[in-house]
């Protein structure tokens, strides 16, 4: 047969008066439910009154000791401020990142002045415009040069990205010493290639009588790749 | 202005004060320490935890809290979430095996220090002997069912001791049903 009573479990709800209606009615009938629910309920009594009477230390030390903490807290900007400065840093990382952007990749693009500041041998303009464009392939510079290149710019010899080119093109005059090369990086933006367009579009000006052979030459020694910008765009 | 009881306007100049001058969160906690220090360190305890970690403890509770409120976050049940971060610590704590002092205050250490209402010698040895065994059964009750326990004589609810503890309802419910069975037979 089925035990008629309540189980504990419904007496112990009961005392948190969570008990469904079913529950409340049987111990509105039942003695033996409500004796043991009276048990359960003293138990938890004498257990609250003996927590409550640990003797605890006192709290004055613990609360000084809480308030030092709370004044040596780091100061913190409340959420919204955070946001904002979040959102502002996003903005300026955006806003930096075509610089940044453009300044690595024209990183060692442009030689440095002080060791590289370009040099010209005497050519005359008949010279430069007996071809119709500037050569693109240069020719081989020789290994103990490139190796004196790269020993003046701090690097390795051989050092794998980067191939010595000449900042002044031979067929624009420029010289075959040291101070008019330098070690140039295969894998920027600006590479030998893109100086190559620039050199040919020069030589066009100078040939056509648009621009004088100086010019050029300072235009390339000085800033190609600015002079790139301005005399093809972008 | 004719709609307006003649209490209305009264009240107006108490409200805008409260406004003007807020409580510092320094001490709304410093006051929620006030109410809250001795639960939670009755609960860290029940928590087997040494009483000089367990104070330990509560600091970093309340400076948790101090974070918390300053950081605008939601402040609905905060005794909850008092009590879910002290339970949370003491978890880490026994984890962690940092336990700084090998001294566990067992339950005649507790009772030492147990204030007594009772004036009659000999109601009074009763009544300790009780105390004792009672202390004793609760310190033997699985790690669960003291949590609930001690979760339920500080007033909490079945949800709210759910919610503490990330137990189930119906588990609260075993293990205090367990527990309270046991105390009952003594």
């Amino acid at each position: 047969m089925r035990n008629p009573h309540l189980a504990d479990e419904d007496l112990v709800r009961s005392l948190d008066k969570e008990s469904s209606p079913a529950v409340l009615a049987h111990l509105n009938t039942c003695p033996l439910c409500r004796e043991r629910a009276r048990l359960l309920q003293n138990t938890l009594e004498h257990f609250v009154e003996l927590r409550a009477s640990q003797r605890l230390p006192p709290a004055d030390f613990a609360r000084s000791a809480l308030r030092a903490s709370l004044e040596n807290e780091p100061e913190t900007a409340p959420l919204w401020r955070k946001l904002t400065m979040a959102a502002a840093g996003v903005a300026l990382v955006i806003a930096l990142l075509p610089i940044v952007f453009e300044r690595s990749a024209s990183a060692g693009a442009r030689p440095r002045a002080a060791i590289t500041p370009g040099e010209v041998r005497p050519i005359s303009l008949e010279e430069v415009c007996r071809s119709r464009d500037a050569k693109v392939v240069v020719q081989g510079i020789p290994k103990e040069i490139q190796n004196a290149v790269f020993t003046a710019y701090g690097m390795k010899p051989d050092a794998g990205r980067f191939e010595v080119d000449y900042l002044i093109t031979p067929d624009l005059g420029g010289a075959d010493s040291v101070r008019n090369m330098w070690p140039q990086p295969y894998s920027t933006t600006w590479n030998a290639r893109v100086k190559d367009k620039l050199e040919q579009r020069l030589h066009q000006m100078v040939c056509n009588g648009q621009m004088d052979l100086p010019t050029a030459q300072r235009e390339l020694a000085a800033d190609w790749i600015g002079a790139y910008r301005k005399y093809l765009g972008r | 202005m004719k709609d307006l009881a003649p209490n209305a306007l009264l009240a107006a100049p108490a409200e805008i004060r409260e406004i003007a001058a807020p409580r510092s969160p320094e001490d709304e906690v410093i006051a929620l320490f006030d109410e809250y220090r001795a639960p939670v360190l009755r609960y860290l305890i029940s928590c087997r935890i040494p009483l000089p970690d367990a104070e330990e403890i509560v600091q970093e509770v309340f400076v948790a809290l101090f974070r918390h409120l300053r950081a605008a976050k939601s402040r609905s049940n905060l005794p909850g979430w008092i009590f879910t971060v002290a339970h949370n610590m003491a978890l880490k704590f026994h984890s962690s095996g940092k336990r700084r002092s090998q001294y566990f205050e067992d339950a005649p250490a507790v009772l030492d220090r147990a204030e007594s209402r009772i004036d009659n010698p000999e109601q009074q040895f009763t009544a300790n002997e009780y105390r004792i065994r009672l202390m004793s059964v609760v310190q033997a009750l699985p790690e669960q069912d003291r949590s609930c326990l001690a979760l339920r004589a500080e007033g909490f609810r079945y949800r709210e001791i759910a919610r503490i503890l990330g137990m189930s309802l119906g588990s609260v419910a075993n293990s205090l049903t367990r527990a309270l069975a046991r105390l009952s037979r003594i």
